[in-house]
Formats: C-alpha cells, structure tokens, sequence
C-alpha cells in the first residue's frame, strides 16, 4: 500500500522536477519559437540506443585488445571510437544553421488529424541529410539541397473543437550513422482550427428558405445574369468581347446558378440536445449545404451569420461553430 | 569474417555459408523469416557441430568461429534494421578478433574494406530508418559513389585522432586475465612431439616463423642452428619431450659477457612455449627458463609477437659430466623395435675403440650408401628405423635425426632429437634475419666424454646443401604449384614492410609507450598517472572549449553574413535601443514609416537610411554602401517627445 502511495506520489515530483529543469535550459537558450535558426545552444546530441550498444562493445573491445595487447584490434577501436565522435559533429552540423521560417495550418474537422506545414530553410553552402520532425516519433524526414528550403508535414490527432495550439515538437537527425541523435526542440506558436466533427446522422437539412428563394447566387453558373468591370482572376473565356470593344474596357460576364432554395440553420430548430451535438448537426447541415451550393445562414445565441454562400462564408460559420462559446 | 573461415574446417565452413545463401537468394526471391523452431535447429546444431569440432567452445578458435557461425545464422532472421545494426556491429567485433589471429599487413587491408562496408552499411540503415514513416528515400545525391566517398573521409578524419589514442591511450603490462589456455590448439609451427611427416608438414608454410635483428657479428650460415623442442622419449614411432628435461632447470649457463652472439627475437606467435635461440643461449628473458637440455622454455604459450635480447655462445660445453638419471634417459629405447639395427649397431660397438668412431661411422654411412634426402619420402610401417635405413632410404630431416638418434642409442651412446629451425634468410635492406616455418629443421645431439652433449646433423652428410643453402632451395622439386624462386625473392623483399610493420605498430606495447614518453621527457608517468592525465587535458580543453565555443562560434557565423545585412542589423539593434521594436515581417519602408512615428531624428534620417538601404540590396549600384555604413553609424535616434 505504501509503496502504491509513493510511486503515485513520486511520479508528479519527478515530473515536476524534469519539467523545472527542462525549463531552465530552455530559457537559457533564447527564442526557440519560429522564425528562428538553430544555433549550438539549441542543439543537444546524445547516443540512440544503438549507439549505448556499439558504445558498450567498443569498451568490450578495448578490455580484449588491452589484454591480449594487440595492436591492430586497438588501433580499430581507436579508429571506430573516433568515427564514433566524429558523427556527433557530423549530427550537430547536419542541423545547426537549418531556420525554421514559419508553420501553417489549415482548420479541419474534429476527429481528423490536424495537418501543420513547418517551412524549414538551409541558408548553408551545404547539404543535409535526413532531417527528420515529429512531435514524439519522427513523423516526416526530408534532405535539404544546398541553399533550399523544404516543408514538413506534420501530423496531430484532434480531439476537441477550438483552437488546436501546436504542440512543440522537435528537429532531429541520426546522420551519418544512427549512432548519435542530435535534436532540437521548437515551440511553435501556431494553432489549428479544428471544427466540430459534422453528425454522422445529422437530419435532413430545413428548408425554410422564406425570403430568399429566387435569389440567385452569383460566381459559376450557367446563365448569365449582367456584366460587370474586368477584375484580374476572372477567367479569360468570361470576358464580353462584344461589350469591353464597345467600351474600350473589359468587361466580364457575371454568370448566375439557379438556386432551388436557401436554408436557415437555426439552432432553435434542434430540441433537446446538449451543446456538442447540436453543433455538431449544425456543422453537418453547414457541410451539406455548401456542398449542395445552397445559399444558407446561421443563427446562434447571440450569434448570427446572414444567408450567403462560399467558401469563406462556409470558413465564417464553420470557425463561429468551432468556437461557440469557448 | 571470410579470414576466419579459412581458420576453420570444412564442415564449419559450409554450415557458415549456407545462411550467407540462403539470405542473399532471400533477398532476390522476398522470402520470409523461416519458423522460429526451425532457426532453434539450425542453431543447436551449429553449437553442436563447433563443440564436436574443437571439444568445448572454450578457447580462442572456437570462441570466433562460433561468433562466425552466430554471426551467419543471425542472417536468417535479419530483416528489421535493428537486427541488421546487430549483424553490423558484430562483424566490426568480429573483425578486431581477426587481429588475434593475423596481424599483417593483408590482414589490415581487408579490414580497411571491411570497416569501410561497415560504415556504409550503417549509413544505408540510418538512412533506411529515418525514411521509415515516409517511404522510399530519396536517392538524390546518395549512390554508392558518395557513400564510399564519404566514408574514406570519416575514416581518413578519424585516422590521427585514433592514432593520437593508440599511442596514449594507458597500456596494461601484464594482461588483466588469464590468457585462454586453448592456445595449444592448432597451428603452425613446431610442436611437441615429433613423428615422420610433422617437419615436412611446415616445409610447404612459407609464413615467417621469427625475425632476428643482429648486434656486431653474423653467425655463419652453418651456425645457424635454433633451439627449439628437445625429444628424449622415442615410443617406436614419434618422438617426445620427457617429464625430465621440461622441469629440471639448467645447473649453468653461458656467461652473457662472453657470448659472441647477440640478437633480438622478434618471434610470431606459436601458441607453444618454447623461445628459440642459437646454441646455447645465454640469457633468460623475463617470464622463461632454461631447462637441462637448454630449451628456452617460457612460463605462459606465446600468442601474440613476442619480442626478446638474446646472447648465445656456441662454444659452451654443455654438461661435462651427465647424471645417472639423465643418462638413462638418453639411452632408452622402447623394446622389440628394429631388430636388423640394433644387430648392426651391436658389430659397430664391438669394432670402434671410442663413441666418436661410431658417430663418423654412421655419418659415413648415410653420405655413402644411397640415402635420399626428399619431400616425399614413402610410408613407414612398424620398424621405422629399420625399414628407413635398409629398404626406403629416403627420408626428410626428422627421418634422418630420429634414425640417427636410435643408431646412437643401440651403440650406448647417449643421444637426443633437437628439432628448431636452421638457416634463415638475410633481409640486407633490412639488415634482420628472417626464419620461416619452412626453415624448420630436426638434427641429434650425442653425449661424448670430454666434449660434453655434441650437436651432429645427420641430414647434413646426406644433403650438405641443407646446411648452406637452406631447405627450399637444396631440394630440385617444387612444393607446389605456385613455387618460383621470384615469387620467393618478391615474398622476402615483402617481408621487409611486415617487419618495419611489426617494430613500430604491433609489438607497440607499455614499454614502447614509455620509452616513447620519455624522448618527450615524460619518464615519470606511468600507467596511473598517465590516466590522470589525460583526464586533466580532456577536461581542461573542454572547458577550454566550452568557453571558446560560443565566441568561435559567433565570430564565424558573424563572418559568413553580407556586409549589407550586417548593416541594417546594426541599424534595428539601434532602434531597439531606442525603444523601437521592429516586427520580422516589416519591410524597411514600413518600418522606417513606423520607426519616423514613434523615434525622433534629423528630419527625414530613417527613411533616408532605408532608402539607401534598399538601393544597396536592389539596385546593383554598391557605391552608396559606405555611405548608408556613415548614415549607420552616425544614427543616434531620440525617442519622441511629443507624447504617445
């Protein structure tokens, strides 16, 4: 029973302890969030577990050369120990002067792993091999040419909606042999929006489009509705030929898709649910609505979003979902 | 590891190579790690067939062939990475064994390639692990070519280091324990028995058996005679050492003063305990005796180069006067053997006046009757020395001493086998002797009143060539295939690097550590101090370094940086001063738009600054450079005074 109670008790002290003094070398050790280069004092090497092994055999060795005196099988442990030490600098340079120049991230639904790009430059006349980055387990490994820059992707699991800050993870390499690690840690200030997961079995999405009915949405369709000023990014095939001639002005053409209805996601119209799954169908008729092209608005307590359709009215409502009342 | 197969028997070998296939058509076909009870099998009777082999797996022989066949077992479960580090580190250990057994200069260059496979073994697993969550690596600037490249670097960067280690590194005067007691397994070299066919066996091993370096006077090539293991028992067939002459220890000895000769032995390993030396050696090195007959006898087997000052004095007279005891020894003979020589012997008795009589006569008798001296002498059955002197009549020296002995012996005339080796072969460039196996040699020695134990060489009336010239070149056949007499001369001139090799790298031991330390007048450190100090530098430079690090470090990086971006680092360094903090994701126009906000200097001096700023980095006009350095420098901004 005792013993129960100390190891449970031991175990947060400890914790503490390795937390504590992890935060004074790191505090030693300037910025360590992006853009930043790694510098030595950012840089920590020590042996893999193969590394202890060959280590261990190397001290093996020497006893049996020592003892037998024999030269030749020393000087080969001399040699293989130097090789040894020699990768700890070789490790050291394949990271140090690498610069991390930013981490992005694109929101995604809860349940899904967040995906985070971390934009790493090697600003050196030389190259680098199999660098790898991951938050516990190296997830992604990449070689840099000289004076390149290259992205990892990196992979968390998400289990709650909101903000996903991003963990700090580490840069690490075994080059040239495995027998050393060198690593270093970065504490990124990014986060990834995670939405809330869309109901599996949401029910079908309300059609009460009073209101808006008729109301075409405008961008890709197939009539065409007006003309409007040329704005860089409309495509080439949209132009109004005839009318940007007559103008000496180009014009495009402004098309329209019919719209069947619009959709009111209200969240008044779901009874008697708990918070998360009424957010979760919203976010599920969100999803279905934009896919359906469905011109739709959302209402929250205290919350409103006006009927609109698009990507950056599905990103609006889908952001407001994900942060309701966090 | 391939050294080591020919180390080991046949049966061995192949147990050892069918893995090696199995794993490389494995690797063709994609098959599969075999069944655990399979491999159980496979490994049982590997440890079984290695403990018929050797009778245990104790011992040095055993103990690397066993790590050969673990080594190539292992093989057949080797598909994870770990598994195969495992396999790579083990054939690095499995190389540093090979040096127990070789430590010449072929020897070296195969471990330089292994070590270099290694290393790029390691190199491709690394790289294989780390690719391991994406998938394939990418092969861009990593063929074999780069790999080997590399490699060769690692090691020709880690090559004075170890070398640095090798020459300090604290060396043990005595081993820490007991060296295996297996030495006396098999190997080349003379051994202690001798039957018909033992020398002949080493006449084919060209390998070098010792090296002497002559101080002064050169013996005559007829002096040559080196002492190894003396046989007193002769059981009809084979000849053996007695419990006698390997533990009585010599009464007197030579005076060292007076010894004409004096050398250094450089002697390979023989696994056995004799030393070997010129009649009569004169000096004990430390760690041997010298037994009643004078065989140098050294207290542990010698396993690795051993190296030792002799004196010899030819003239000694050995044992004046012979002891009951040892007479009878040297007078026993086994009996019921050899009828027809014994009666011959008895007639000789009963016509000679003195023992030396006999012995001319049976000289006489070898160089006038048709005796051959040969390689190939035919099989003896049961009368050895019977058959030998009337029917066969050809024979190689140990025919013609072991006859000798037992003529000797019929007649009462005390007598005994010396074998060792005879003649050598002179390295000018070198100035050192070398003797090979093949030089191995067997002749008698035959006690006579007055002149003590008397050293007469049958062979020699037989084929005075033996004695001049040296067993190779007295023989007209060829060994065997390969056997030029160029090849011979090329392989002795070879010899030279193997012994240059020798002196300064392999017999390097503590006491060539510590007369090195002391050219460096460094006599007075010895094992424990040495450590000590080594520890202190080691220390001393890393705090050195750890202190210099960051500055080195700093001054460098400082340097690689354009002149430009130094400039304008200054410049932000500045304003941060002043209490301006600039964002990495301005541009110099925006903050030298935001800095005119908030700081306060000249009029328009830190748009100015940026300007000129961009004009340097984008424009290809460097004049302005020097000026935007005096902008620079002469910047000395005021926070703003008018509020907030």
């Amino acid at each position: 029973m005792a013993t129960v109670a100390t190891k449970k008790l031991r175990k947060p002290v400890t914790d503490m302890i390795v937390s504590r003094i992890r935060q004074r070398v790191l505090a030693k050790r300037g910025p360590m969030t992006p853009p930043f280069e790694l510098e030595y004092r950012h840089i920590f090497v020590l042996p893999t577990s193969f590394g202890w092994g060959f280590g261990f055999m190397l001290v093996f060795m020497t006893l049996g050369g020592l003892n037998f005196n024999n030269n030749m099988a020393l000087i080969l442990v001399f040699l293989l120990a130097t090789i040894a030490q020699l990768t700890t600098l070789i490790a050291y340079r394949n990271l140090s002067g690498l610069k991390i120049d930013n981490i992005y991230s694109e929101p995604v639904f809860c349940g899904e792993a967040a995906h985070f790009y971390v934009l790493v430059s090697n600003q050196n006349e030389r190259q680098r091999f199999a660098v790898q980055a991951g938050f516990k387990p190296p997830q992604d490994c990449t070689d840099f040419k000289l004076n390149s820059s290259e992205s990892f992707h990196l992979k968390h699991p998400t289990l709650n909606r909101g903000w996903l800050e991003m963990p700090s993870f580490r840069l690490e390499t075994r080059f040239p042999l495995g027998l050393f690690k060198a690593w270093s840690w970065v504490f990124p200030q990014s986060r990834c929006l995670v939405y809330p997961s869309p109901a599996k079995k949401a029910p079908p999405l309300p059609k009460t489009g009073h209101g808006q009915a008729g109301q075409a949405a405008k961008g890709d369709g197939d009539q065409v509705h007006g003309l409007r000023k040329y704005q860089p990014g409309d495509s080439i095939r949209r132009v109004a030929w005839r009318a940007s001639a007559r103008h000496d002005e180009l014009y495009s053409l402004e098309m329209e898709a019919p719209q069947e209805e619009a959709c009111e996601l209200d969240w008044d119209l779901l009874h008697g649910v708990d918070v998360e799954t009424r957010l979760s169908i919203l976010t599920a008729w969100v999803v279905a609505a934009d896919h359906k092209q469905l011109s739709y608005s959302l209402k929250l307590p205290g919350e409103q979003v006006p009927s609109d359709n698009g990507i950056n009215h599905r990103s609006k409502c889908l952001e407001l979902l994900a942060l309701y009342l966090l | 590891m391939f050294p080591q197969l020919g180390n080991m028997p046949i049966h061995l070998v192949s147990i050892t190579l069918l893995p090696i296939m199995w794993r490389l058509l494995a690797e063709v076909r994609d098959w599969k790690t075999p069944p655990m009870l399979l491999r159980l099998i496979a490994t049982a009777f590997a440890i079984a067939a290695l403990v018929v082999t050797y009778g245990g797996l104790l011992g040095r022989r055993a103990a690397v062939s066993m790590l050969v066949l673990m080594l190539s077992l292992k093989l057949l479960e080797t598909f994870r990475i770990r598994d195969a580090r495992i396999v790579v580190s083990l054939s690095l250990f499995l190389c540093a064994t090979q040096f127990l057994f070789s430590q010449g200069v072929l020897m070296i260059i195969y471990i330089t390639a292994c070590l270099l496979s290694a290393l790029i073994a390691l190199m491709y697993l690394h790289r294989k692990e780390a690719y391991e969550h994406v998938g394939e690596a990418p092969a861009s600037g990593h063929n074999l070519f780069t790999q080997v490249a590399f490699g060769v670097r690692l090691m020709a960067l880690a090559l004075p280091i170890g070398l640095a280690l090798f020459l300090l590194f604290p060396r043990w005067a005595s081993p820490l324990w007991g060296l295996p007691e297996d030495a006396l397994d098999a190997r080349s070299g003379l051994s202690d028995s001798m039957t018909p066919g033992s020398i002949q066996s080493l006449f084919m091993d060209d390998s070098p058996a010792f090296r002497v370096t002559f101080e002064g006077l050169l013996p005559s090539h007829s002096e040559l005679y080196w002492r190894g293991p003396i046989f007193w028992d002769f059981n009809g067939h084979s000849w053996q050492a007695s419990y006698l002459n390997l533990n009585l220890i010599a009464n007197n000895k030579p005076d060292p003063e007076q010894a004409p000769f004096r050398y250094e032995v450089q002697m390979e390993p023989t696994e056995q305990r004799w030393l070997f030396a010129l009649d009569y050696p004169a000096l004990t090195p430390s760690g041997t005796h010298l037994t009643v007959d004078y065989q140098l006898f050294s207290t542990r087997p010698i396993t690795r180069l051993r190296e030792y000052v002799m004196a010899s004095d030819p003239d000694f007279l050995d044992s004046p006067q012979l002891g009951q005891t040892l007479r009878r020894a040297a007078l026993e003979l086994p009996a019921g053997f050899n009828p027809r020589t014994a009666e011959m012997m008895a007639d000789w008795r009963k016509e000679a006046i003195r023992d030396a009589d006999i012995v001319q006569r049976a000289l006489m008798y070898f160089n006038q009757e048709q005796f051959h001296y040969t390689l190939n002498p035919p099989l003896l059955s049961n009368h050895t020395v019977d058959e030998f002197l009337f029917e066969t009549r050809q024979g190689f020296c140990e025919h013609y001493a072991s006859a000798f002995t037992v003529m000797m012996r019929m007649a009462g005339i005390p007598a005994r086998v010396v074998t060792g080796y005879q003649g050598g072969w002179y390295n000018e460039i070198g100035a050192y002797m070398l003797v090979r196996q093949s030089d191995a040699h067997a002749w008698s020695e035959v006690w006579v009143r007055g002149s003590g134990w008397t050293r007469i060489d049958p062979t020699a009336a037989v084929a005075p060539d033996r004695v001049e010239q040296g067993a190779v070149d007295s023989l007209a056949q060829r060994r065997h295939m390969l056997d030029f007499e160029w090849l011979r001369n090329m392989r002795n001139s070879f010899d030279l690097f193997q012994h240059g090799w020798n002196n300064w790298v392999v017999a390097f031991g503590s006491d060539n550590q510590s007369r090195l330390f002391t050219n460096f007048g460094l006599d007075f450190l010895d094992s424990t101090k040495l450590v000590t100090a080594l520890i202190a530098i080691i220390l001393i430079i890393s705090a050195v370094m750890f202190m210099l690090a960051p500055l080195l470090l700093r001054v460098r990086s400082s340097h690689k940086q354009d002149p430009l971006l130094r400039l304008w680092q200054k410049f932000i360094r500045k304003l941060k001063k002043a209490g301006f903090i600039s964002h990495p994701s301005m541009g110099p126009m925006e903050l030298a738009a935001n800095a005119s906000c908030q700081l306060e200097y000249k009029d328009d001096g830190i748009s100015r600054i940026a300007e000129l700023y961009m004009l340097c980095r984008y424009s290809k006009n460097t004049g302005n450079l020097v000026e935007l350095a005096a902008l620079i420098n002469g910047f000395q901004p005021q926070p703003q005074l008018r509020g907030t």
